[in-house]
């Protein structure tokens, strides 16, 4: 048996996120005791029609959200308990519409800073209609073996070290949240554990108090001692000791209170819960509410050290009694699932990897870029290429490679608005498409026709100098297996119109002191093909490529040269149409040869 | 419970109703010389100034001057401005009507479990402290409101005969709303006094207690809350206090000058035993402190960097029960990180760390803290199976 939650419990929660977190907690419990959630319902407005999704051992259960109590009770109607995690400027009325809907018949409000006006009149309206009102600042009510609300019992260990799955003989009672939990622990280290133990928060005018919960002990059978903990504040350990002084109580009362130290510090120096205040004339103090339990026949250790010995008495009375018999423990318990995580670290699972990178890895403070720390790039004077190279082919490129890949990215930045991609772009910002699919329409563009040959060049020429090829038989081989050759050839530039870029990038790379046994190639290539017809030059696509090779770079990073250098100008041109606001375009139909048939009758459907 | 200061206060009993004198809240004596040329009653009544500050026995510390004209209240005012009491620097003076009178009363408001109580004596000032069963009460279900029947009932039983049976009744019928609307735990006139001019009661001298958690429904309250034990908030408690406002959970800390065992527990509850521990034991404590709520780490660190620079401290009580909620490892990763900083700032030299502590992902945080061993500090850890409070009497016994 147990007081307020039992197996019968079932719950709605009122808010979000710390709601679900208790539901969580509560998803644990019911795993450990074998029973199913006991969590119906959420009630919040704004994710009304969702469910919030609770994992339940290894599972997930998903729990329906409701805009009102209403509709909770009414989809699930043996809800009869409602946890209040609602913020304490709309508390109230959330804990009036729980304490209001006739299936409800415990309230227990976890928010904090609720109004003193506001927890008494939630309260007062409980007591009017017969029902249970606790806190606010509860950390929730717990009865071993059978029900969990909130968060009270913290971690799933703790819940199988304070021995929560089955029940013991001892009640618990407690203003801190904390202690709760340290009290659920001692009774089950120094005693058999508890029945049920109940937060009533610390704010000086709790919904319900030490005596209506004395009260209910009184009528538990199971239940054999009750172990309070108070603070100075307010006058509710001076009632529960009244009400134990009374007359002769079935259960033992076991007591404690802080705030001595309050004696013999400044005056009107207070802390700690915001209930624990002294009066004015001491009533209140430490003093007066320990003196008051002892002297009403309540065990009252001297300190909170003393309290587990104190258990220990009482049971060790009980067990000699006879109305205690030493419980028997379950030999198997259910172990709470471990997340993957939580398995790989114990080394007690091995996952295979879905996918697995060799250039970069930023698990740490900073991303490192093949093992680099980016920061100790930047600080050591490594430039954009360097990254390339690390990020690309795996390699710290030395300074003169990094100049090359800079010029590189230089020449092929940007080429005008009327190539294809810069196009496709400036047409995509017309349309007021946003700026990661505009360039991305830019790029598209990007293929065989357009700025996509560089890794072909890069690869035939790479081909013909591995395969130690001539001229004439590497023409040849083109010509039968793979046709024009890539790299080689321009719309509008010839011999006697050269492409500047490319004489350019030429000139550099051969007035340094490396080996370019592809570009020497390419070069021989094009004194071939351009003394055949005028415009079959070398053009830039085929000397990035050759040049590229020579540097080392996997032929089939060669594109991402041009797509990398080209993205600058792609950016650019929707900038740019961007900043001048520019319409929508389309072509004008002069600009079209319609060779479509002319207009005819359609002839009837058969 | 936060206590405010008369200016604020009077304002709130004017806006229900309730006579006051003419007041002012001056931060100079240029500005009360401004004021005396725009008031009439500055110029033509007797004057009363005091500091207007969260100060105990102003007026054994020459901080009340009473029946002062216009220039005499500025040279009050300018005395006072500026004047340094322990952590409290005096930076505004109240300067109000002196109210001719003969009879003083007593009248109050107070929160009770149930609802409220009205008080009301027939006298006042002194004589009502030193005969407290001359207050009669009138208790009110909370929600419920005190007929005029009622009170007046409570002022004939106060001892109130003939015409001021209604006035008086008027009067706590206007405490009792002032009190119900503004969310108040304590409202106390002492004294009420009859205004020989015009007859009508006022309120000369007030204590207003509102409820601190009721403020986001009380736009209007733009006053400070007065520090709460006759002191001003130190820097490094106003630096913990801005932190809490901003957090998830929250810190607390508050120094106690001349301690020397410091205090670094988690939970409101947990955090008062164990400083009944160290009374007990016969330790001094140099701090109040507490966290709870699973507040971020770097909320725990600020409040750890401010425990560690406590002067004279000997021991740190890192204590708490098993948390519910707070997880243990990053929480003690705080403090952690707040013992490194000090110990890299010079600090904690002969300072020995007691820890206590249990709760989710106890077994991290604890392995965590018993490494800091290895970095030089003098830290001893316990887990759940050594008793809550054991830490102190470890701490304080070795000494």
């Amino acid at each position: 048996m147990s007081i307020l939650a039992n197996k019968d419990t079932r719950v709605v929660i009122q808010g979000g996120q710390a709601g679900v977190n208790a539901a969580r907690r509560m998803a644990e419990f019911c795993y450990l005791i074998k029973r199913p959630l006991n969590v119906e319902a959420f009630v919040y407005p704004p994710d009304a029609g969702k469910t919030n999704e609770v994992p339940y051992g290894s599972g997930l259960i998903a729990i329906p959200v409701y805009k009102t109590i209403a509709e909770a009770t009414k989809n699930h109607p043996s809800i009869n308990t409602s946890l209040v995690y609602i913020g304490a400027d709309r508390a109230m009325k959330g804990g009036m519409e729980a304490l209001d809907d006739p299936h409800i018949k415990v309230v227990s409000m976890i928010t904090e800073g609720v109004p003193e006006k506001d927890a008494k009149l939630l309260g007062a309206h409980a007591r009017k209609l017969g029902k249970v009102f606790n806190g606010p600042s509860s950390i929730g009510i717990i009865s071993a073996g059978s029900c969990r609300l909130g968060v009270i019992g913290g971690a799933f260990d703790n819940l199988v070290l304070s021995k929560l799955y089955r029940e013991g003989s001892f009640g618990v009672v407690t203003k801190s949240g904390g202690l709760s939990n340290e009290i659920i622990w001692i009774c089950s280290q120094f005693a058999d554990g508890i029945t049920t133990a109940i937060g009533i928060g610390g704010d000086a005018y709790p919904g319900t108090d030490y005596v209506s919960y004395l009260e209910m002990f009184e009528n538990d059978p199971q239940t054999k001692a009750v172990v309070i903990v108070g603070e100075m504040g307010g006058d509710l350990e001076e009632r529960a000791a009244e009400w134990y002084g009374a007359k002769k109580r079935r259960i033992k009362l076991i007591g404690v209170v802080s705030g001595f130290c309050q004696e013999s510090l400044p005056k009107g120096m207070k802390f700690g819960h915001a209930g624990a205040k002294e009066g004015m004339k001491g009533e209140g103090s430490a003093r007066s509410k320990s003196d008051a339990l002892k002297k009403a026949g309540a065990l009252v250790p001297a300190t909170f050290g003393a309290l587990g010995p104190a258990i220990k008495e009482t049971y060790q009375e009980l067990l000699k009694s006879g109305q205690v018999k030493e419980p028997v423990e379950p030999t198997v318990l259910p172990k709470l699932p471990k997340s993957v995580e939580e398995a790989m670290k114990a080394d007690e699972v091995m996952v295979a990897p879905l996918i697995r990178t060799t250039i970069s890895d930023d698990r740490g403070d900073e991303p490192c870029y093949d093992g680099y720390p980016a920061s100790e790039l930047i600080n050591k004077g490594y430039e954009i290429p360097h990254v390339i190279g690390l990020l690309w082919d795996k390699r710290l490129i030395s300074k003169q490679e990094a100049e090359i890949i800079k010029r590189i990215m230089m020449l092929s930045a940007d080429h005008g608005p009327c190539v294809s991609g810069a196009y496709a772009t400036i047409l995509a910002a017309c349309a007021g498409i946003g700026l990661s699919q505009s360039v991305a329409a830019g790029l598209i563009m990007i293929g065989p026709r357009f700025g996509g040959a560089v890794t072909d060049a890069g690869r035939w020429f790479k081909y013909a100098v591995d395969n130690k090829m001539n001229v004439d038989e590497f023409l040849a081989y083109m010509k039968k297996h793979v046709g024009p050759v890539p790299g080689i050839g321009h719309r509008v530039k010839s011999l006697r119109n050269p492409d500047k870029r490319v004489k350019e990038l030429v000139g550099y790379v051969k007035s340094l002191n490396m080996k370019t046994p592809c570009l020497d190639f390419a070069l021989q290539v094009e004194q071939v093909t351009a003394a055949k017809k005028d415009n079959l030059i070398l053009n830039v696509d085929g000397t990035m490529a050759a040049v590229l090779v020579d540097l080392g770079f996997p032929v089939d990073s060669l594109n991402g040269f041009f797509i990398l250098s080209r993205t600058i100008g792609l950016i650019g041109h929707w900038v740019d149409q961007k900043r001048q606001d520019s319409r929508l375009i389309r072509l004008f139909d002069y600009l079209v040869n319609y060779a479509a048939p002319k207009r005819r009758e359609v002839p009837p459907l058969k | 419970m936060a206590k405010v200061l008369e200016g604020p206060g009077m304002g709130l009993m004017k806006k229900w109703g309730i006579h006051v004198p003419h007041y002012a809240v001056v931060t100079s004596a240029d500005e009360l010389a401004k004021l005396g040329h725009a008031n009439d009653w500055m110029k033509h009544t007797k004057l009363v100034a005091k500091a207007h500050e969260a100060l105990g026995s102003r007026f054994k510390l020459g901080l009340v001057k009473v029946g002062l004209d216009l220039s005499a209240a500025i040279a009050a005012t300018k005395e006072m401005i500026g004047r340094q009491v322990g952590s409290i620097t005096v930076s505004q003076v109240i300067v109000s009507e002196m109210v001719a009178h003969k009879e003083e009363y007593y009248c109050a408001v107070k929160s009770t479990r149930e609802g409220s109580e009205v008080l009301v004596a027939n006298c006042g000032g002194i004589e009502v402290e030193s005969n407290w069963d001359r207050v009669k009460r009138l208790c009110l279900e909370v929600g419920q409101q005190p007929t005029a029947e009622a009170l007046e009932k409570l002022v004939k039983d106060a001892g109130f005969t003939g015409p001021l049976v209604k006035k008086m009744a008027d009067f706590a019928a206007k405490m009792f709303t002032c009190f119900d609307n503004e969310d108040a735990q304590y409202l106390e006139v002492n004294p009420v006094v009859i205004r020989e001019s015009d007859g009508e009661l006022v309120a000369l001298d007030a204590v207003t207690l509102l409820d601190g958690d009721a403020k986001f429904r009380h736009p209007d309250w733009n006053f400070q809350f007065a520090a709460e034990f006759g002191r001003a908030y130190s820097r490094d408690e106003m630096e913990v206090m801005a932190v809490d406002s901003k957090i998830k959970g929250s810190v607390k800390f508050i120094e106690i000058p001349g301690g020397d065992t410091a205090m670094l527990p988690a939970g409101g509850g947990a955090s008062v035993y164990y400083s009944d521990a160290v009374v007990a034991r016969g330790g001094k404590l140099a701090n109040y402190a507490e966290y709870s709520g699973d507040p971020p780490d770097w909320a725990v660190e600020v409040l750890t960097e401010k425990v560690c620079s406590l002067p004279g401290i000997k021991n740190i009580i890192v204590g708490g029960a098993i948390a519910n909620f707070t997880d243990v490892k990053k929480t003690f990763g705080g403090i952690i990180n707040g013992f490194r900083k000090a110990k890299s700032d010079g600090k904690l030299k002969n300072v020995r760390i007691w820890v206590r502590r249990g709760g989710p992902r106890e077994k991290e945080g604890l392995d965590a803290m018993r490494a800091l061993k290895d970095e030089g500090f003098d830290i001893n850890v316990f887990d759940r199976n050594t008793p809550l409070t054991d830490i102190v009497d470890k701490a304080l016994h070795k000494q």
